[in-house]
């Protein structure tokens, strides 16, 4: 009955362990991508190659491999997710982590693969579709904006959405002082005393569970599967039980099999060949040169 | 062109040869960094305090504190020279955990599974990273630079070396040399701090003697030892993960020639490359500043907190064991990762007190735990401070 015990809570942490990791999986893919600011109308903002003014999305990357938008499509219209293609074979198109890529919206997709067939200001709705055409990346309905202000993520990839107070073409979308995560910590502990408690309780939880697992292990091997599985439980047991010889015995058996062969041995003939080992000396193979001492 | 004699000529090529020589660019700050590479090497070969390290760090000095003119590719700190493509493996952390993978292919577990409660002193002994930490952050260094300070009390060169790369990439020629420095002087630091905290009769307790480990338990040790830890602290997973990897290779039985060659021509080659570059990466004109120094003074301090904590849990914990099951408080200071210099230090002062209590096999344990303490420790400075 406690076997049975255990193997049921072994299985119930295994399947708990599986629905925790699914929950959370985070792809590193054309899936990361995000729309990540928008500037609707452009009246005295960033100009493309041609020196013209037109509305922009800037698109991040916010997985930490690089990835490619060749093949996938923007769209403004909610029923034609296949819009605008993203053309194929220029490198121009592959994103490198948690960086930046900014199309120009002007309808004039003869200036380069990065001007789009369709304008911002049409429509109030942008979408991102993955390369099947099928699978949306990212969308956006955007409130009427004024000119020159963008439109975009408070930070970048973040769920919020705000009209930015600086426009950040290929730039990061929050502007202000950037206080790193060790910064934030010391300014909560800047005695060190809450990093030493927290740092020494993973440490002692991490070391805790494997004393626990690794005291108890034995008790796991203990567990006959055959035996609790099979029909015929009081025959398999009697023949375990029967082989379960102690050490100690094992150990006195093998000393004296080995002393019964020593005995033997001394009555044995022996021949002793005596041959000749020919080795030619080359400094190559000397040991003056080759031998060194092992460390202590 | 101006029409000059050949004498002069000749007078001002040689000027200029002179110029581009190490006796013009000398400094007095080469000259002491040559002294200590030279001490490096002497302590490593007359004394043999970790002469594996010492010898190939001693000798780095000297090759990074000859002085050259900068700008011909030369240093380690200059783009594109070989010594910067060969110091690319410490600053990007590569070496670290290939060496963890040799370390994990020559360890033996198996006092540590027979014993599993030694696995505590191991954690307990990680105080001294925290403890540098905090006295770090109290002298005004940056909590990233006092993380990677701390990190050397948890007597673990890989560790230091890697931890540093990703949270204080200016201080690692430092903080390496600090910690594979009092490495090697763990026989110098210890043994004062574990008399000074055990009683006579403590050091001469006698340990029940461990029991045999079966061979599914040494080939599950790595797999569950890796699931359970890197599910804790993730960002330890490629020291952690190379560590167990290693140690599977060693107990599995079946992948011998994968695990001799890890624990032999792998590791030799990457310890030459880490120790020469690491010490070559001490370049007087970027080595010497007060930074440095204080880093070494937290180093030994970190040291002293380890022992410490290592000793005076093992004392804590003996009080609730039954007599019989006590634990030796001499092998409190292994919980140290200097594998096995600090197991062998126990054994050392145990039998001062009692010659035929040997405690190295029972030292085993924690200093093999203190390896997986401080790689998890580690993964928690760099989860917070990173």
């Amino acid at each position: 009955m406690f076997k049975f015990r255990v193997l049921k809570f072994i299985s119930i942490v295994v399947f708990a362990m599986a629905l925790l990791l699914t929950g959370n999986v985070k792809a590193q893919s054309g899936l990361d991508l995000r729309i990540n600011e928008i500037l609707v109308h452009n009246d005295s903002n960033y100009v493309d190659d041609y020196g013209m003014r037109n509305s922009w999305i800037e698109i991040f990357n916010s997985a930490y491999n690089s990835v490619n938008m060749a093949g996938m499509y923007l769209t403004n219209d909610p029923k034609d997710p296949k819009k605008y293609w993203i053309p194929t074979g220029d490198p121009i198109t592959k994103i490198p982590s948690q960086n930046y890529l900014v199309f120009f919206a002007d309808g004039k997709p003869t200036r380069g693969i990065l001007h789009l067939n369709f304008s911002l200001e049409d429509t109030n709705y942008l979408a991102l579709y993955d390369i099947n055409g099928r699978t949306l990346i990212d969308e956006i309905t955007y409130p009427p904006v004024k000119a020159d202000v963008s439109y975009g993520r408070e930070s970048d990839g973040s769920e919020k959405w705000i009209f930015l107070e600086k426009t950040t073409p290929k730039a990061n979308n929050y502007t202000g002082v950037v206080i790193t995560s060790s910064e934030r910590f010391v300014k909560y502990d800047p005695y060190g005393v809450g990093m030493a408690v927290i740092a020494m309780s993973v440490v002692f939880l991490a070391l805790i569970l494997l004393y626990l697992i690794f005291r108890n292990i034995r008790k796991v091997y203990a567990i006959d599967l055959r035996k609790i599985f099979s029909k015929h439980e009081k025959v398999v047991a009697d023949v375990d039980e029967s082989n379960d010889v102690p050490g100690e015995v094992t150990a006195a058996i093998a000393i004296a099999l080995r002393l019964h062969q020593a005995e033997y041995h001394d009555h044995e003939e022996a021949v002793l060949t005596i041959k000749k080992v020919a080795r030619t000396y080359s400094p190559w193979s000397s040991k003056i040169y080759t031998l060194r001492k092992l460390p202590r | 062109m101006e029409d000059v004699g050949f004498l002069a000529f000749v007078g001002e090529h040689m000027n200029k040869f002179f110029a581009y020589t190490a006796f013009a660019n000398l400094t007095a700050g080469h000259l002491i960094m040559i002294c200590i590479g030279l001490a490096f090497i002497w302590l490593a070969i007359t004394k043999e305090y970790e002469p594996m390290l010492l010898v190939p760090i001693g000798f780095g000095i000297l090759v990074g504190n000859i002085a050259f003119m900068p700008g011909f590719q030369i240093g380690i700190h200059e783009s594109g020279s070989v010594l910067n493509y060969l110091y690319f493996g410490v600053l990007q952390g590569v070496y670290p955990p290939l060496i963890f993978l040799g370390i994990g292919a020559m360890t033996d577990f198996s006092a540590l599974i027979s014993n599993p409660k030694l696995l505590l002193i191991g954690a307990a002994a990680q105080l001294g990273i925290f403890g540098a930490y905090a006295i770090a952050l109290l002298v005004g260094f940056s909590p990233a630079e006092a993380g990677a300070i701390g990190i050397i009390g948890g007597a673990d060169g890989p560790t230091a070396i890697f931890l540093s790369s990703r949270l204080a990439p200016d201080l690692i020629g430092a903080i390496a040399v600090s910690a594979y420095s009092y490495m090697a002087l763990v026989p110098v630091i210890q043994p004062p701090v574990m008399r000074l905290l055990t009683t006579k009769k403590e050091r001469v307790i006698r340990m029940k003697p461990p029991r045999t480990v079966t061979k599914q338990e040494k080939v599950l040790f790595p797999i569950i030892g890796l699931l359970l830890t890197t599910f804790i602290v993730p960002s330890g997973l490629p020291l952690l993960g190379m560590l167990f990897f290693g140690n599977l290779l060693k107990e599995s039985g079946v992948t011998k020639r994968l695990a001799d060659t890890a624990k032999g021509p792998m590791i030799d080659i990457v310890t030459i490359l880490i120790g020469l570059t690491v010490g070559a990466s001490t370049q007087a004109t970027t080595f010497l500043t007060a930074k440095s120094v204080g880093i070494f003074a937290l180093g030994a301090i970190s040291f002293i907190i380890a022992t410490f904590g290592g000793v005076m849990f093992v004392k804590i914990i003996n009080l609730f064991l039954k007599e019989g099951n006590k634990i030796n408080p001499l092998i409190g200071n292994a919980g140290v990762s200097a594998v096995p210099d600090s197991a062998r230090v126990s054994q050392i002062v145990g039998l001062e007190y009692d010659k035929t209590n040997h405690l190295l096999m029972h030292a085993m344990g924690p200093n093999v735990a203190g390896v997986i303490g401080s790689a998890v420790a580690a993964g928690i400075l760099l989860g917070f401070l990173s």
